[in-house]
Formats: C-alpha cells, structure tokens, sequence
C-alpha cells in the first residue's frame, strides 16, 4: 500500500469517527470530568490530516483546494483547527463532542469517489476565493457545534437540573457569545469568498455567476446567514431561535451542497 | 509504638454530650501535658471541635492498656456516658480512622474541607509543644497527603449539599460571571437571605429587598448592603434584576407567565434566573417555558443538594479503598523505618 494523501486523509476520518464515538460516552456520563482525550483523538486527526494535505499540495504543486473533494477536506481542516484553538480554554474543550460527528460525516461524504476528480478550478485568485468559502464553512460549521452546545445546556438547565450542574459545559451566556462570535466570522469570510469571486474572476464564456445556481445558492446561504443575525440583534430574543436557526442553516447547507455544486456549470464543468 | 484513638463525634453523641467533653484551644497545652503524664503516652494530640473530642496518642506499650488509660483521661470529671458515645480504635483502625477524619469522610457534612484546618491546627498545637514524635509526626503528614490525594482523585468534596450554594452554581452556569448581577429577594425568610449572601459572596453587585412589610425589608437591605423596594412596586425594577429570590407566604403566585412575559421583553435577551424557596409556591411552573427563564424551586435546590450528597456517598467506598491502602503502607514503613521529628517538620512546613 502506498501512503499517499489519501491513506492519511482516510486515517484521520477514521480517528474523527473514533473521537464521535468517544464523545457519545462523554455526551451519556453528562460531560462530568474535563476530558483531554477527545481533544488528543481530534488532534492527531488534525495533524494526519496536515499531512495529508500537505503531502497532495506538494505533490500538486498548488493548493490543495480545487475539486470538491479538496474543499470539504478544506472545510474540515479549518473546523478541527478552530476546535483545537478553542479547546485550550478548558470549558470550551468539550466543543469537540459536538463537532466531531460533523467532521467523520463531512469526511465521509469527501472520499466519495465522485468528488476527487480532475481539477475544477485553477489560479491564485479561485484558490483564495476557494479558501475563503472554506474557512467561512469552517467557522460557521463551528458555530453549529456551538449550537448544539447551547441547545443541550438550556435543555438540561431547564428540564435536567443536576445533568446541567454537575456537567463541566460552560455557561450557557457564554456558549451564546461564543455562537454568535463564531457566526460572525463565518459571515466575514464568506462576504470575502464571494466579494473575490465578483471582483477578481470571470466567468466563462457565454455564462452569468447571477445565474450559476451555486452562485445563487451561496447568496441565498449568506443573506440567511445575515439577515439571523441582523434579526438576533434586533429582537428581543436570547440565543434559543438563533441556535435553532444556525442548526437549520447549516444543515441546509450540508445537504444540498453537493446537489447544487452538480448542478453549477461553473464550479462542475 | 502503636497508634490509637479514643473520641466521640456528632454519630456517637449529641451536642449537650459532646460540649461537656468539648477543650477549649487555650487549655490544649495543658491538656496535653496531663495526658501524656497521667495516661502514659509518649506521643499525643487532641482534637477538639464542634463535632467531635479525639484522642490520639502513641505508646511502647500496650495499646488496650493505653485506650483504658485515654478513656480515663477523658471521663476525669464526668459520669460515665452511655453504651456507644465512646469509640475507641487500635492499629490500623486508628490510623483509617484519623485518614477519613482528615478527608471529610466523617464529617457532618460528607466531604467537607474545614475539619483538614482544624486537624493541623490539634497537630501544630501539640507539635510545638513537644507532644509529637515519629509516629504521629508521620500518621499526621500522612493524613494530610491523604486528604489532598482524596480531594484531587476522587469527587468526595464535588458540588454544593445546600440550598444556598446550590443556587451560586446554577447562577454560574447560566451567567458568565456573577459579577455586575442584580440580585431581587422577594420576601424576607432566612433561606433567601443566606442564597443573597451566597450570591454576593461570589461577585453579585447588587441587592433590592421587596417585602410586604416595608420595614423588614429595610432592615434585610441594610443588612445585605442593598436596597428596599416597596412590594407593589418591585415590577418597575424588573429591567435591572438578573436573579429573582423570592420566599413569600403568599397563598397565590406572586410571579406568572402572563406578568413575566411583557417584563421580560423588557430586558433585551439577557437571561433570568428564578430561585422560588417559598411552600406554596411564588412562582408559576409555567415560566420555566419561556425563553431566557430558568425557575428552580425549593424541591429542585433540595434534589440536586440531596443527589450530590448521593454522588459523594458513592465515592465513599473509592475513598475508603485509597484510605485502606494508605493507612497499611504507611504503617508497614513505620515498621521498617520510623521517621524522625526533624523530617516531620520539614513536610508539615511544605503542606
């Protein structure tokens, strides 16, 4: 067998799905103690993934962000990277619980074949555009295991006292700020991706991105994006409808991202 | 040179026993000094607190005749107790008995802290007075090792076993921080006014008091450094209150969803916490329902007091195999090598 990327990049999935799998004894024992191992199991995944990367970067010459398959590989670099950050402050550690099955799905969904084809897109320009996009997912893939976070915090404040006292969660105000931090960035970035796209590309001969339904789809994904968060700012409400509608966002965005990536002419040539 | 112990506690005796058995701090030298000459004990320390009287002495002689001559130290000049105030401990149960003093475990109050303070404080007491040598210097260092390790490895001292603190920590699960928070007692009973002054204790700002009687209210606000709100008119506060205490012994609700809904629109997002101690209660279930609103009663505090306790009691037989172990490998290096004072000293220092 050879060690190419895609042993390494399988390898690590495998250890995000070791990691889902550890999380749902700490998510059963009410998230008691302090947990380093989930972060250890999603830090060596990340640095399998690294290499991972790494190794089809040099191999390509480029950054490795240019089929679909790269991208979610992308995606879910930036998501564990974050997560890996985040989980230097103790409390936030146990976002990991919420974010590794998010990782071993999207992971499984890039090794389908279909996806690591010849390259879509080539250039300085698309490949910053792609990154952007990615990191903008990333971010708000993040903020999504911040929601489930909030979510089952208010649930045991409100309904499961004790499960709620004796976890080590942090506070749910806390979990509230850092969901909509989180929230935030992924909008900043995801404005970059598309302002880059407008601004600094071109689109094919004898096509519109206004009319590319991928192009569509991530105007759609963002006005969503800003208008829950104009709307949180503006309402008197706390973060219950805004996690709500982050969860419904997101997994918006992770069902039908590959469906309209098929139908984009643009980005599946 | 065996170890004993020879005591009674809150288990064994009530308080009107245990206070005619109780030595003051300042007569413990002297007490030391007549136990260790009338009971023949080359090594000695009292502990004396509100829970318990203990006897620990060492001998080169024997253990039974020791116990006898502590339990005549200890009843000099008064009546014979009762069939089981008295308990008396030789090696190694004196040894697992003095572990488990130290780490709570036969405290009142299961896991708690205070009794370590009090344990090195009878250990310095006799220990500047020259009552001490290498086996209690050791059995002492031991325990408080013990203690630490307990503390650390187990959940034996975990969570709050009283409405009060119970309270402060669902507070800090919902809030970043207690600092800056305004806190509202509706009602002047004794259980709100020690759960505001948990809350304070950890970093809320402020107090308002509304009671029916305006003057109780006044005096509990002067009390608590706050401020009397008039019990008509504590809703137009509403704005500033991030955590509502209330124990009334009003017959109907005092607070409900139809009144806490426009209230809370009122306070743009930030959350409520409502701590209802009142039978019957102030509070509408129904609240509970409503975003940012977290209600607790009376019987939530005492489920979560009453379920910690359970979790500790669990981890009773963790820490008694940890004690067990410890108490036989201290004894069985007592027997290849006793310690000297100096040592002691030196790691009763470094504690």
């Amino acid at each position: 067998m050879s060690w190419n990327d895609k042993v390494f990049f399988a390898i690590a999935v495998a250890i995000y799905g070791l990691g889902m799998f550890h999380a749902f004894f700490l998510w059963r024992r009410g998230f008691r103690r302090d947990d380093w191992v989930l972060y250890g199991v999603l830090a060596l995944g990340m640095v399998l993934h690294t290499v991972a990367m790494a190794k089809r970067g040099f191999s390509l010459h480029r950054c490795p962000v240019n089929n679909l398959y790269e991208a979610t590989a992308f995606v879910m670099w930036a998501i564990v990277s974050g997560y890996l950050v985040m989980g230097l402050w103790p409390r936030l550690r146990f976002l990991g619980a919420f974010v590794s099955p998010l990782l071993f799905a999207l992971g499984v969904f890039a090794m389908m074949p279909a996806l690591d084809a010849q390259p879509q897109f080539t250039g300085g320009i698309v490949s910053l555009h792609v990154a952007l996009i990615a990191l903008a997912y990333g971010a708000l893939g993040l903020s999504f295991g911040g929601s489930l976070m909030y979510l089952s915090q208010e649930h045991d404040l409100k309904f499961d006292k004790l499960r709620a006292i004796i976890s080590r969660l942090p506070a749910i105000q806390q979990l509230e700020r850092v969901m909509v931090r989180l929230m935030f960035c992924g909008i900043v970035l995801l404005t970059a991706g598309l302002a880059v796209s407008f601004l600094g590309m071109k689109a094919p001969h004898g096509q519109s991105f206004l009319q590319d339904p991928k192009v569509i789809w991530s105007l759609a994904v963002w006005l969503f994006y800003v208008g829950l968060l104009v709307w949180y700012r503006r309402a008197d409400h706390g973060g219950h409808r805004l996690a709500w509608g982050n969860l419904l966002g997101f997994a918006f965005v992770l069902l039908t991202f590959w469906g309209v990536n098929l139908l984009s002419k643009i980005h599946n040539p | 040179m065996p170890i004993v112990c020879l005591g009674l506690n809150h288990r064994t005796a009530p308080v009107e026993v245990r206070e005619r058995f109780a030595i003051a701090d300042k007569t413990l030298p002297e007490a030391l000094a007549r136990l260790c000459a009338d009971a023949g004990a080359q090594e000695a320390v009292i502990l004396s607190t509100c829970n318990r009287v203990e006897l620990y002495a060492a001998t080169t002689g024997d253990s039974a005749a020791l116990l006898a001559a502590l339990r005549r130290f200890l009843l000099a000049d008064q009546p014979e107790p009762a069939d089981g105030v008295l308990y008396a401990h030789a090696e190694p149960q004196s040894v697992q008995h003095l572990f488990k003093v130290a780490s709570g475990l036969d405290s009142m109050i299961l896991g708690e802290t205070e009794i370590l303070g009090q344990l090195k404080s009878a250990y310095e007491v006799a220990l500047q007075h020259k009552r001490t040598g290498p086996r209690l210097n050791r059995a002492f260092q031991r325990a408080f090792n013990v203690a630490k390790l307990i503390r650390t490895d187990t959940n034996i001292q975990r969570g709050s076993v009283s409405v009060a603190s119970v309270a402060v920590e669902l507070a800090e699960k919902i809030f970043d921080s207690l600092n800056g928070r305004t806190v509202m007692v509706i009602g002047a009973g004794d259980t709100g006014e020690k759960t505001a002054r948990a809350l304070l204790s950890r970093g809320a700002q402020s107090v308002l008091v509304s009671n029916r009687s305006h003057e109780r209210a006044e005096a509990l606000a002067q009390e608590l450094g706050g401020r009397a709100v008039q019990f008509d008119a504590w809703e137009e506060t509403f704005s500033q209150i991030d955590i509502i205490i209330s124990s009334t012994s009003a017959p109907h609700y005092v607070i409900d969803r139809k009144k806490l809904e426009p209230l809370q629109r009122r306070r743009h997002r930030r959350p409520l916490l409502l701590i209802d101690i009142a039978v019957p209660r102030d509070i509408e279930p129904e609240v509970n329902y409503l975003e940012d609103v977290y209600l607790y009663n009376i019987d939530d505090l005492h489920a979560i007091a009453d379920d910690y306790l359970r979790l500790r009691q669990e981890e009773v037989a963790k820490c008694e195999a940890i004690i067990a172990g410890k108490a036989r490998e201290m004894l069985e290096s007592l027997r290849d090598a006793p310690g000297s004072m100096g040592a002691a000293r030196l790691a009763f220092g470094g504690e």
